[in-house]
């Protein structure tokens, strides 16, 4: 699990981690067992009752099989935010996934939700298989204090050999910037992408735009920022071997994760620096499409 | 059984009315207006964890904050 294996690492930021969901002790007790789950503390929302509190109960599990499940509009919201094979009597109870970082004080300091469940993979699909070209697939967005963020990705879907990219829309708020390359001579933290990807992926560098300069007046110093809206893109390569061939053939999506470590100023003041946990959710293509046709 | 008649027809009024309004009163989605905002406070919470250990908001707390994740489900 990928949370567990960034436990240490967002501990050592000083945060502390918790993953909720509807499932029972004993469910959490075995799938901890099995995953060697031993630090983050997976907790049992068995009736759903936080779930509720915190306002994102999944309302559509319910409505899909209740009375109006063969509404249109029910039976399309279910394929949205449910799943694309309808809902289910197991699928009562749980949240809109997503997470929430909050302050000492218990306030959101970020939200991040996954906007539509599995649909945008699905839907790519359907345009692939129909021929048309794949516009940029937007995936989650998320709001800090100082920053917006979106992160969407060329291709829906990847297969043995494929090369695409993940980006990154960022837009400062008002009066905020954040460090361009370059800044680091200064001692300012640079803004940076880093993902965690399986073996048979490979990235390439991240690119940057260009910064612009800006003017720090209490010490003047002159320091690369970006002030506007900007993209961060990642080139990511999927491995064309045999192997990957095989590893690919038994998975349906290959989830990308991230990180987008910052630290956002004002004129005045520079705020902590600041992570943000990011995901690409990527189907896989089990078909070879560079095979020759042979008679038979 | 007029009367029996009237009921049957009173209540099935009802219940296309019933079933018009709850068509009606369905909104669409909007995940990104669930929940606690960037500002708000979250509610705390005491649930059990893996281990039968309750966990509170305090007690996952680490000196920067914390980080809670909803997932959907442990099992699937």
């Amino acid at each position: 699990m990928e949370l567990q294996e960034r436990h240490e690492e967002l501990r050592q930021q000083g945060l502390g981690v918790v993953a909720i969901s509807y499932d029972s002790e004993e469910v959490l007790a075995a799938f901890a067992e099995r995953k060697s789950i031993a630090t983050l503390p997976l907790l049992s929302d068995d009736d759903s009752s936080v779930i509720r509190q915190f306002g994102i109960y999944n309302t559509v599990a319910e409505e899909g099989v209740g009375p109006n499940a063969d509404n249109a509009d029910v039976k399309a919201d279910v394929e949205k935010y449910v799943s694309v094979f309808g809902a289910g009597q197991a699928i009562v109870g749980t949240p809109y996934p997503g997470t929430f970082i909050v302050d000492r004080q218990g306030r959101v300091t970020a939200r991040f939700f996954e906007e539509f469940y599995r649909e945008r993979n699905t839907a790519a699909n359907i345009m692939l298989k129909l021929g048309s070209p794949v516009s940029p697939i937007s995936g989650m967005r998320g709001d800090t204090p100082y920053l917006s963020i979106g992160a969407y990705q060329s291709n829906s879907t990847i297969t043995v050999g494929s090369r695409f990219h993940l980006g990154i829309e960022i837009e400062p708020k008002p009066d905020i910037h954040v460090y361009a390359p370059g800044a680091q001579e200064l001692g300012y933290r640079v803004i940076e992408l880093s993902l965690e990807v399986p073996d048979f992926i490979q990235t390439l560098p991240v690119v940057y735009p260009s910064s612009e300069i800006y003017h720090f007046e209490p010490l003047d110093e002159h320091v690369p920022v970006y002030l506007k809206p900007f993209n961060l893109v990642q080139e990511v390569v999927v491995g064309g071997s045999p192997a990957t061939s095989e590893t690919l053939a038994g998975l349906d999506v290959v989830t990308l994760t991230g990180r987008l470590d910052y630290q956002a100023c004002d004129d005045e003041v520079c705020f902590s620096p600041t992570s943000i946990p990011l995901t690409w959710t990527l189907t896989v293509d089990p078909l070879d499409r560079q095979r020759v046709a042979t008679p038979e | 059984m007029s009367r029996n008649v009237h009921l049957l027809f009173v209540t099935m009024v009802v219940l296309v009315l019933s079933s018009v309004l709850i068509a009606q009163e369905r909104q669409a989605i909007d995940i990104a207006a669930l929940g606690p905002q960037v500002g708000d406070q979250v509610p705390d919470f005491s649930l059990p964890d893996q281990f039968g250990e309750i966990q509170t908001l305090q007690s996952i707390m680490g000196e920067q904050g914390a980080m809670i994740v909803f997932h959907r489900s442990a099992n699937w």
